[in-house]
């Protein structure tokens, strides 16, 4: 079921390299056909899925798999290394509260992506093979419960995105493409000799060999003394931790190491744009919570404070740098980093609420932000133009685009009854529980209110206001008195069309629904990040439920 | 004073010898076929290239015939204790071979070659000398024998080098590569003098154990060693003796360049590994030595200057050959992190990386060449929307570039995670060497793209061709190679395997 | 250890006589020659050639070639004596080793021959013509 989910891209990706390549519909629809199967799989994994079961490390004197479900484990290598005995390296998926909500995000963006592509026009073939490899590539990262597999995708993302960037991108994507990659590539290297030297250090309990299960590698029983990341390998222990957390907070973006997102986001094409906002980010918390955390809980304990700093940064440094955006797409890519920031501090935090807050913000973050740069795509798809102060009283023209956008601004400002409100009211009563993390809070609080201004002030200016008839769009006045304007090489509904609409819906109806009753996604993960508290933290520490 | 042996002695002395003989078998099969190919040249005529070109072909496979034997045979030393049967051996004789086979591959669809004036007889013939000349060096276990295949093989590479002989930068190519070869022969051979003037052995083995036995001065010895690894690091391309190899690389015809760039320095390794792990076996005793360094530090600082080195001045480069050879030279630097671990994972984890530098090498300058067919060029600004025009070509060179660079799902990853395997294994001991080596491969990723960018970024200025027909043939060789490069980037099992059971070196001292 | 050291303690004394063996020559020649110097016996000696121009003549490259063959068939004598004096004991199979030997050699002598290395005067003049394939080097060359 998992590998279905996970290859069934892959899969489209091959039949389309077999359809020539001008038969463009026909491509389009292989790749929707396979996202849209990739979410009803999600959604039977979701049926099938057991709440109750925690995940993360394996249980004691349970099953060897831990409490993971939907496991798939296959001896994938076996080499035999002389004295280090085989090397194992297995294909092993499985999924716990973690990762189902990330699967069942991904499929809804992979399927909403698939649709917001369909106006792509350039080498639609290329195009659509990669979007389905860097499909796959994601799904796979967050089913992957062996470090050599989840490497394998990890890297395989880079490729596509940077092709996806590179050639389908705006003006300046040659420089945004390659800052991309070699920003991502540099974190992930080091992740590689982690990978290596966790290998040397952690001893499969069941087969008394070196291992690169992430299961084994999560308790610390399984380390051993005197290896290079054993447990009384005090430095390197320190230093893994260090350069894993660097290679995973590039990608969240973590400020300092954010600066290629606006670059990425600004020449990557609307669907791609939503891809990486809406999966490729999460990907970083993600490691974070499966890898970074839980395979080095003493270094994370000592380093709360620092993460919750940087996440107070991300949040107060990303909404003072959206508030100065004239790019509508730039401001939305800098929210992003605002946005992650409140992950940042819910996960230092460390206790349910805030990591509970945290996982849920990933969630809701993939949708709303998805829904704002499909906004930022319609209205650049109708004027060529993003600038904020060129714009002025859409809403008159276009009532329902600023209804949605409405929904969208509002879910991202945190308001009460949208869903991004109960994720930051979580990871902000998760980071006052704590003594640690209450100051850094309290200045995170700010956040909101810069928030709340950026997005207030650009709705102002932009929908509401004094209409601007310019370079970008004409303005008719027709034999009843009513006024029309109509946007240069745009010859589509000046509204939202029937597509548009179709991957705007069920956004804002899993934006709206999950603001008012969140149990269906919260549901699935409070059992597991309660058990991940308590990897993190032997020390005792209450739980919600 | 010369004695004159009685007759007793040389029948003995011939017995051992047509003994040896018979573990020699693959060597002595292509000698044969390197003397058929001149006869052959001889009496066709002029328009042989492809009928010589198939006879190599067929030649080469035939040999791994009798290379598979000798896998049935015990490991030993014969002809006096020159020369060597092992795994070790084995694995490098099949390596050649099929470097052989893949140089023949890419000299067929040539066009530079194709218009070659005075045939391509001895082309092949040289071809297949190479392949036995670097056979012995991987093999060899004597000093002098060692010298004589380095010296059929360069001897061999010469003349390769200059084939364009009306092509001036061929021929300055051929001119400078003989003029290094020649200073970095004589150094080799001088630090192997020293060494049978410290020890009065010429074999290996021996040496190694005069040395344990009766000690050495450590001055001598860093001497002796240095020079020999002058000699040795000529032939691996590995900084400070690779200033030949830019130039060599760019102007030599483009399938020498990558028989060069694959064979010779794997060549080059075969033997640095031999003689450093069974003659000089003393690589971790670098405190006791008084100056604080011996073969293995020098090696860890060739090793970390050619990473460095390789990466940083490629990234400047205009010329597809050239960047390919500045990432030759740093790809030397990561062979050597394999060496430097002095164990049989190391041994190991660099013969998986030589196996995956064959194919993506090789696999590269093979769209290299389809690429200069169409466009007269190895500019990298003429790669400009080939994307487009050559489907194919650019998807797989993309894939080689990938796998050059070391990234998943390709057998590139894999050789490079051997070798940081190897390193970590350790523990922190080579961990700088470890960070070296990864920071590089970031600076590497930045110049490997910059061919894909130029291939599908960038728009060409000639927009109104369309796609370019590279044939058939080229066609199943090109998605061979890049089948073959992702296969074994998820299923690297057997090779790995194969790469541990040829680590045991005859003679040597690894644990 | 010992035996080789006396090994070199031979060349050493090799060395040291031949030393002063030429040296004691020279110094001989210098006490008892008259010394008449003119511009004639100062210049270098060149085979009665004299000695002017540049060094850097172009001598016919077939030179080369003829000496090259000419050092084969040089190293093939050294081979062939110590093998005449024990083929005897050796019997057939020396016999059929050397013709490979000199079976090859031949192969070496028919190759030059058939290319046309031995012809003094090519019957039909060479002309060099410049690659046809400008395009191809203008990579620069700096690295």
């Amino acid at each position: 079921m998992l590998s279905l989910i996970v290859f069934l891209p892959i899969i489209a990706g091959l039949i389309i390299l077999a359809v020539p390549s001008s038969q463009k519909q026909i491509i389009r629809i292989v790749s929707l056909l396979a996202a849209l199967g990739q979410g009803v799989l999600a959604v039977l994994i979701w049926r099938q899925y057991d709440p109750t079961m925690a995940g993360i490390v394996a249980a004691s004197g349970g099953s060897p798999f831990g409490s993971f479900q939907m496991i798939e484990k296959i001896p994938w290598i076996s080499l035999d290394l002389g004295s280090f005995g085989p090397l194992n390296i297995e294909y092993f998926l499985g999924v716990d509260g973690i990762s189902i909500t990330m699967v069942l995000l991904t499929a809804l963006i992979s399927a909403i992506g698939v649709l917001s592509s369909w106006t792509i026009q350039k080498q639609v073939k290329g195009y659509f093979i990669l979007y389905n490899l860097l499909a796959t590539a994601m799904m796979g990262c967050f089913v992957a419960l062996d470090f050599f597999l989840f490497y394998v995708f990890w890297e395989l993302m880079l490729l596509p995105m940077y092709f996806l960037i590179g050639i389908w991108g705006g003006p300046n994507r040659e420089y945004a493409a390659i800052k991309f990659f070699l920003y991502t590539l540099f974190g992930s290297v080091f992740m590689l000799l982690v990978m290596i030297g966790l290998y040397f250090s952690v001893i499969d309990p069941l087969t008394g060999h070196h291992t690169f299960s992430l299961v084994a590698m999560a308790d610390q029983a399984n380390y051993i003394k005197g290896a290079i990341l054993g447990p009384d390998s005090v430095t390197w222990r320190y230093a893994a931790f260090i350069v894993l957390f660097v290679g995973f907070a590039i990608k969240v973006p973590m400020f300092p190491f954010h600066t290629w997102l606006p670059d990425a986001h600004v020449e990557a094409p609307t669907p791609i744009s939503v891809i990486l906002a809406g999966v490729l980010l999460k990907l970083g918390t993600y490691g974070m919570m499966r890898i970074n955390f839980p395979l080095f809980p003493e270094v994370f304990q000592a380093g709360m404070y620092v993460i919750g700093v940087f996440g107070a940064i991300n949040i107060i440094y990303g909404a003072f740098c959206a508030l100065a955006q004239q790019d509508l797409k730039k401001m939305v890519a800098y929210s992003s980093i605002s946005h992650m920031g409140y992950v940042l501090l819910g996960l230092a935090a460390a206790n349910s609420e805030g990591m509970l807050g945290a996982l849920y913000q990933m969630f809701n973050h993939g949708t709303i932000t998805a829904m704002l740069f499909l906004l930022v795509g319609v209205i650049y798809d109708r004027a060529h133009s993003r600038q904020i102060d060129k714009f002025g009283g859409l809403a008159s023209y276009m009532p329902v685009y600023t209804g949605f956008v409405t929904v969208a601004w509002f879910a991202s400002l945190g308001l009460p009854g949208l869903s991004g409100f109960i994720s930051e009211a979580f990871v902000f009563v998760g980071a006052f529980r704590e003594e640690v993390t209450r100051p850094i809070a309290i200045v995170s609080v700010l956040g909101i209110v810069f928030g709340a201004a950026y997005l207030l002030w650009s709705l102002q200016r932009m929908f509401l206001g004094k209409r601007k008839p310019d370079a970008l769009y004409d303005l008719e006045v027709d034999a009843h008195g009513h006024e029309h304007i109509h946007f240069h090489d745009w010859k589509g509904k000046l509204d939202l069309d029937a597509r548009e609409l179709t991957m705007l819906i069920p956004l804002g109806i899993i934006v709206i629904a999950l603001g008012i009753y969140p149990m269906p996604v919260m549901g699935l993960l409070t059992t597991s990040i309660n058990k991940l508290v308590q990897v993190l933290a032997p020390v005792a520490m209450s739980a919600v439920h | 004073m010369f004695e004159m042996p009685s007759g007793a002695e040389i029948q003995s002395i011939i017995s051992i010898l047509k003994g040896g003989a018979g573990f020699f078998v693959p060597e002595i099969y292509l000698s044969a076929l390197f003397m058929v190919l001149i006869i052959l040249d001889l009496v066709t005529g002029r328009k042989n290239a492809r009928f010589l070109a198939a006879v190599t072909i067929a030649g080469l496979v035939g040999s791994l015939y009798y290379i598979f034997k000798q896998q049935a045979m015990p490991d030993t030393e014969f002809f006096f204790g020159m020369y060597a049967l092992d795994r070790f051996g084995i694995f490098f004789k099949y390596f050649f071979v099929a470097s052989g086979i893949l140089a023949v591959l890419l000299t067929v669809i040539d066009d530079q070659l194709k218009k070659h004036e005075s045939g391509m007889g001895e082309y092949y013939a040289l071809l297949v000398a190479m392949v036995v000349g670097m056979m012995m060096m991987a093999s060899s276990t004597d000093l002098l024998m060692m010298f004589l295949a380095m010296e059929l093989v360069s001897l061999s590479a010469y003349a390769m080098t200059g084939y364009l002989k009306r092509d001036p930068r061929s021929s300055e190519a051929a001119l400078k590569y003989l003029v290094y070869g020649a200073v970095s022969s004589g150094m080799l051979l001088y630090g192997f003098s020293l060494l049978y003037g410290m020890t009065a052995q010429t074999n290996l083995t021996r040496i190694a154990m005069v040395l344990a036995a009766h000690g050495y001065d450590p001055l001598v010895m860093i001497m002796a060693v240095l020079l020999i690894m002058a000699g040795l690091g000529y032939k691996m391309g590995a900084v400070p003796f690779h200033f030949w190899s830019p130039d060599v690389y760019e102007g030599a015809p483009t399938p020498v360049t990558a028989y060069l760039s694959v064979g010779s320095k794997a060549a080059g390794f075969a033997m640095l590994m031999r003689f450093f792990f069974v003659a000089v076996p003393h690589g971790m005793d670098m405190y006791v030595s008084p100056l604080h360094i011996d073969w293995l530090m020098i090696l860890m600082l060739v090793s970390a200057a050619s990473m460095i080195y390789g990466n940083v001045v490629a990234i400047w480069q205009k010329n597809v050959k050239r960047l390919l050879a500045y990432s030759s030279i740093a790809h030397a630097g990561y062979l050597l992190l394999g060496i430097i671990t002095m164990d049989q994972l190391g041994t190991q984890s660099v013969l998986v990386y030589l196996a995956s530098y064959l194919l993506m090498n090789y696999g590269a300058f093979y769209v290299v060449i389809l690429i200069a067919n169409r466009t007269g060029s190895e500019n990298l600004d003429d790669y400009r929307g080939l994307g487009k025009k050559m489907p194919l070509a650019g998807a797989a060179l993309t894939v080689f570039l990938i796998s050059l660079v070391g990234l998943p799902p390709t057998f590139g990853f894999i050789g490079k995670l051997m070798i940081f395997s190897a390193l970590l294994s350790k523990g922190s001991l080579f961990m700088w060497l470890a960070l070296i080596g990864i920071l590089t491969s970031v600076i590497s990723l930045y110049y490997y793209m910059l061919i894909p960018l130029n291939m599908y970024l960038r728009e060409s200025e000639r927009p109104e061709e369309g796609v370019v027909e590279t044939g058939m043939g080229a066609k199943l060789v090109t998605a061979t190679l890049m089948i073959l490069t992702l296969y074994f980037g998820l299923f690297f099992q057997p090779i790995a395997n194969y790469a541990k059971y040829s680590s045991v070196l005859f003679g040597a001292f690894l644990n | 250890m010992d035996q080789t050291l006396s090994g070199f303690g031979t060349v050493f004394v090799f060395l040291v006589l031949g030393i002063v063996f030429v040296a004691g020559g020279y110094l001989t020649a210098r006490m008892l020659r008259p010394s008449r110097p003119n511009p004639e016996k100062n210049s270098t000696y060149e085979c009665g050639e004299p000695a002017v121009g540049s060094a850097w003549v172009k001598f016919n490259i077939r030179f080369y070639v003829v000496a090259l063959i000419f050092i084969i068939f040089d190293v093939e004598v050294v081979f062939l004596y110590p093998w005449a004096t024990v083929f005897k004991p050796l019997g057939p199979f020396a016999l059929v080793e050397v013709l490979i030997f000199a079976g090859i050699l031949a192969l070496g002598l028919i190759y030059a021959w058939v290319k046309g290395d031995l012809d003094w005067v090519r019957p039909t003049p060479n002309i060099p013509k410049m690659p046809e394939m400008p395009n191809r080097r203008i990579g620069k060359a700096n690295g």
